[in-house]
């Protein structure tokens, strides 16, 4: 358990890590499980912190974008095709590394991930809940006016009900997407799944099988994500249908 | 009933079905269909909604497959392989209840793509052809025109030149004015007309009560997958000899 | 803090060198996962059913793991299952292909699903086969609903490139980072890889949007 504690350096890939036979060892998966485990745990709460905030700031995004005044409106627009040009990795990397040089605080690599991925997928959220909105159609809005509703009324009661139904394969997507992303924090040492089945791999020379099993965790994570909210969307489709 | 003697009677049939059953699920489309259909024949199958007749159709050139029985064509039963499947379609030329009109091509290789794709013809005949089987329907101005650039009755002529370009022994039509506006029913049921008295042998799933009567020389009811009556329209429409057909022909307003 | 901006100047031969293995990734990606999804679309179309439920493994594999793993396994297990040492750019082109194709087969699925039955059969009715009625009749219809999403699958791919850096592939991500260690000027440098990145994905981002408006959300 020492080899634990031991300050993890950013390891490149090399290739004296490269088996050359065909036999496998999978004790070190066993030996090492909690070292795994707790990585995903770091995985599942930086999945979840970063679609809550990414949901926050989407949408009011999105709605900035779509009903804010006009001084407003052009940088959020910047802001989100901005992020639609920029990979994840180089945002991530660019405020761990960036951000203390310019404000002289260090930041921990897990916060710094958790504010990189928010502010990238926020972007699509926010894209998502616009285009949603104005598939709407107008008459929706009409009939909400006739009945003497304000505009906030409108949009809470009438659009977003409708337009979030509308929203769910998008947002199954973008969730998936961040559980994705999150691995990238690896890159910036974060101790997550991925960092940390790297870390193992470099260790213990047994590359294959660590990723592999890691391979099979992330799958069984992200793809029921994905299934579920399908399944959930195929059974409320026809409330978002106006 | 009179002695009536069917077109053609004394040459083998162009078409034989001999106790035709289909199921999908628990759903029984055709119950032991039997019926011959001559050359030179039009046959009008009527009847309602879900009673078999356009499944019987679409089994004639085995887009759906049969659970039992037989279908014959000229001679021979129906092939299972791909490759003579498809030397059977090209006899036989199917027209579409919503057109099916290639909407990426226009008019002209609408009719076309049949001769250059299937029948290997350089593209200067068939274009010559298609041009021809276009005027004859009547659309000798619209060539170059895409599909969602016609009305919903040239489409469906477009969709005749089609089928017509394969040089078809029989043509199967699929409830042909179903989708239509009521003002261009007429010019597609002319069209079909025209064609009956060229002598080709025609199957026609139609509504259209008033052209089985003028046009058909045999009409089929259909009810709940199995025949319910068959005979010349004068039978059918004047003294059917089955009460069902009364009561469904007079839910059309054929009570005379 | 002092900042000195003139680091970027100075490697701008080989930012450029980095930028252009970006796109050569993207470009020789695309080229290879389009026919690859309309491949693997195809397949799970099959009737034959071990050939299908491949497919479909392989799709829903791919699509649902992170990129960054993908690339790491691509890495240590490509050479032992093919007995070769491959670069690291034929590595990462890899997993970049496994990946895309596995998005691309789900695109051209939908596409060709969206196009009516129909008119499959109205080209069987007229005799043709059906690798005939695929090529001639479905592809060009459903192309129009395919290309909007192949043109987002497009920028993510180009955006998702950065990834191959950890295996040292010399895109602008890894020269970029590259650079930075060498010389030590990490904001100047980190700065001028997203300033890069930005203004070769900003284009494309907003002719993604074009391409969406002319051909998308269209019956």
């Amino acid at each position: 358990m020492s080899k634990r504690d031991r300050p993890r350096v950013c390891r490149l890939a090399g290739p004296s890590l490269i088996p050359t036979t065909m036999d496998f060892d999978f004790s070190p998966l066993i030996d090492s499980w909690r070292f795994l485990a707790s990585g995903l745990g770091q995985t599942l709460l930086l999945s979840v912190a970063a679609v809550v905030c990414s949901f926050v700031l989407g949408l009011a995004v999105g709605l900035g974008r779509l009903y804010g005044p006009f001084w407003l409106r052009i940088p959020l627009v910047f802001y989100i095709d901005s992020m639609r040009a920029i990979p994840v990795f180089v945002v991530l990397v660019w405020i761990y590394f960036s951000v203390p040089i310019l404000t002289g605080h260090s930041f921990a690599p897990f916060w710094a991930a958790l504010v990189g991925i928010t502010i990238h997928v926020a972007a699509y959220v926010a894209e998502v809940i616009r285009a949603g909105i104005v598939s709407i159609r107008k008459g929706q809005v009409q009939a909400g006016l006739a009945l003497g509703m304000s505009r906030p009324q409108i949009i809470r009661d009438i659009l977003l009900p409708q337009a979030i139904v509308r929203m769910l394969p998008a947002f199954g997507s973008i969730i998936s997407v961040t559980i994705k992303d999150t691995a990238i924090a690896a890159v910036i040492a974060v101790p997550e799944l991925m960092r940390q089945a790297e870390t193992l791999a470099g260790e213990t020379y047994r590359p294959i099988e660590i990723f592999s099993a890691v391979m099979i965790v992330y799958f069984v994570i992200i793809f029921p994500v994905t299934r579920l909210i399908d399944r959930f969307y195929s059974r409320v489709a026809h409330l978002g249908r106006s | 009933m009179t002695a009536f003697t069917r077109k053609n009677a004394d040459k083998p049939p162009v078409l034989v079905y001999e106790d035709v059953r289909k199921k999908y699920g628990g759903f029984t489309a055709l119950d032991g269909v039997s019926l011959h259909v001559n050359a030179g024949e039009v046959v009008c199958l009527i009847g309602p909604s879900g009673s078999g007749k356009s499944t019987l159709l679409r089994c004639t050139n085995a887009l759906e497959t049969i659970d039992s029985g037989t279908v014959r064509f000229e001679g021979k039963p129906l092939p299972k392989a791909d490759a003579d499947i498809r030397k059977v379609r090209q006899r036989m030329g199917m027209v579409f209840q919503s057109f099916e009109l290639f909407p990426h091509k226009t008019a002209l290789e609408n009719v076309a793509i049949g001769l250059t794709t299937v029948r290997k013809l350089p593209a200067q005949a068939a274009e010559e052809r298609a041009r021809a089987l276009l005027a004859k329907v009547g659309l000798a101005d619209k060539t170059a025109n895409y599909p969602a650039n016609l009305s919903g009755g040239q489409q469906q002529r477009v969709a005749i030149a089609r089928a017509l370009a394969m040089e078809p022994h029989v043509m199967l039509f699929d409830e042909p004015t179903s989708a239509l506006d009521p003002e261009t029913v007429g010019e597609v049921l002319n069209v079909m007309r025209d064609l009956a008295q060229e002598g080709m042998t025609m199957i026609v799933v139609t509504h259209e009560m008033s052209f089985a009567r003028r046009v058909a020389n045999w009409v089929v009811v259909f009810e709940r997958g199995r025949l319910l009556e068959e005979g010349p329209p004068q039978q059918i429409f004047e003294a059917p000899t089955v009460e069902r057909t009364r009561d469904f022909l007079s839910h059309l307003g054929w009570d005379d | 803090m002092n900042l000195d901006w003139s680091i970027v100047w100075q490697s701008r031969g080989l930012l450029l060198e980095g930028a252009l293995v970006t796109i050569l990734l993207t470009a020789l990606t695309m080229a290879i996962a389009v026919p690859g999804g309309i491949v693997l679309a195809l397949m799970r179309g099959s009737r034959f059913k071990p050939v299908a439920l491949f497919a479909t493994g392989f799709v829903e594999l791919f699509r649902n793991l992170p990129l960054l793993l993908l690339v790491y396994w691509a890495f240590y297990v490509m050479p032992v299952l093919t007995d070769l040492s491959l670069s690291p750019f034929t590595t990462g082109l890899t997993a970049l292909c496994l990946n895309v194709s596995a998005y691309n087969s789900e695109t051209f699925r939908s596409g060709i699903n969206s196009i009516r039955k129909g008119q499959t059969e109205a080209g069987l009715a007229i005799g043709m086969s059906r690798a005939q009625v695929f090529r001639q009749i479905i592809l060009p219809q459903a192309w129009r609903r395919v290309l909007p999403i192949l043109a987002s699958t497009w920028v993510s791919l180009f955006k998702d490139t950065s990834l191959v850096s950890v295996i040292a592939v010399g895109e602008l991500a890894h020269t970029a980072m590259q650079i930075r260690s060498q010389s030590f000027r990490v904001l100047e440098m980190l700065t001028a890889m997203g300033a890069i990145y930005w203004l070769m994905g900003y284009p494309q981002a907003k002719l993604t949007d074009w391409i969406h408006r002319k051909y998308g959300a269209r019956e």
